[in-house]
């Protein structure tokens, strides 16, 4: 017999994959947003303040496609850890495009929690 | 630093370097060395760096080959994107069709497109040392419908058909060779383009 519900549909897990993938610039560029980082730091930060579970090898390159499209710089500096690490800070055009991307989420998200206020009544 | 615990790192990054082809040497340098830092600087974030440690901040970043290659595909296809030489554009979508199946459809649709435009702007060249041969030619095949081929004009003249353009195959030549190459290019850059606007990171 077939499964009624197709196999287009996601499965929880994967929806939520997908969703984090999404997230994860706006993520990196608002771990950005206090002052410069290096990749440890934003990944202890994304850790610490948001459930988005990162592979970190996710991180690197995407912040190397970040520098490439002009959103953040990146120097490295010497450290007492005997090796130097590349801190990372977010260029005008990546402030812009965070915000951009902060009213975006902001409006997105208020407008789901709207539609979703039934589903959590009946809870 | 224990020799070992060392070995251990450097196979890591040499493998992850091994497929950082295509990449220039600064980038590829810069890249190595951030991974070493973050690897070190995790591993020793217990009390001692051992082979456990290294290992576990290993596993955390993932799979060598894997991460290599998001970093060549978001490289070239944004090379790809800015690419304006054939030469160039070719070299990057070589990289490109090596690590996936859409670059290596772009890639040989841009190698039609390019060969194409080569053989016009060659038909032109060589019109005037083989005035009597090079050029666009017209046959009728078996139904009586026009078949044309373009002729370089090595060896003798054809036995059917006939030459149809005369020299503005020149001009033409230069022209449709031309245009046909910066078309061909155009679209693989958009190619690129779409595919890395489409392109969410691989994993999480």
């Amino acid at each position: 017999m077939f499964d009624s519900s197709g196999h287009d549909a996601l499965s929880g897990d994967k929806w939520e994959v997908q969703l984090r993938k999404g997230c994860l610039e706006l993520a990196i560029l608002a771990a950005l947003w206090g002052g410069k980082r290096y990749g440890l730091e934003i990944l202890a930060r994304l850790e610490r303040d948001s459930d988005l579970i990162v592979s970190e090898g996710t991180v690197y390159p995407l912040l190397s496609r970040l520098k490439a499209s002009g959103l953040v710089t990146s120097e490295w500096v010497e450290s007492d850890a005997g090796h130097p690490r590349k801190y990372y800070a977010l260029t005008a055009a990546g402030r812009h495009r965070a915000r951009e991307m902060a009213a975006i989420w902001a409006r997105f998200s208020a407008s789901m929690s709207r539609l979703l206020t039934p589903l959590a009544r009946e809870k | 630093m224990a020799d070992d615990v060392e070995q251990q790192v450097e196979a890591y990054l040499n493998k992850v370097r091994r497929k950082l082809r295509g990449l220039d040497a600064e980038s590829t340098r810069e890249i190595v060395e951030e991974l070493r830092s973050h690897i070190l600087e995790k591993a020793a974030m217990s009390e001692e760096m051992t082979s456990a440690t290294v290992a576990a901040a290993l596993r955390t970043l993932g799979d060598p080959d894997e991460l290599a290659s998001q970093y060549v595909t978001d490289e070239l296809l944004a090379r790809a994107e800015t690419s304006r030489s054939p030469f160039r554009m070719l070299d990057s979508l070589f990289f490109w069709a090596s690590v996936s199946v859409v670059g290596f459809v772009v890639l040989l649709g841009s190698l039609v497109g390019y060969f194409l435009g080569a053989v016009f702007v060659l038909v032109a060249a060589l019109k005037p040392f083989h005035p009597a041969t090079a050029g666009l030619w017209m046959s009728r095949d078996a139904m009586g419908d026009p078949v044309f081929s373009l002729h370089l004009g090595f060896g003798t003249a054809p036995n059917v058909g006939r030459e149809v353009l005369g020299w503005w195959i020149v001009p033409i030549g230069l022209i449709v060779g031309c245009e046909l190459v910066i078309l061909t290019t155009r679209l693989a850059q958009r190619c690129a383009r779409r595919y890395r606007q489409a392109r969410p990171p691989r994993s999480i």
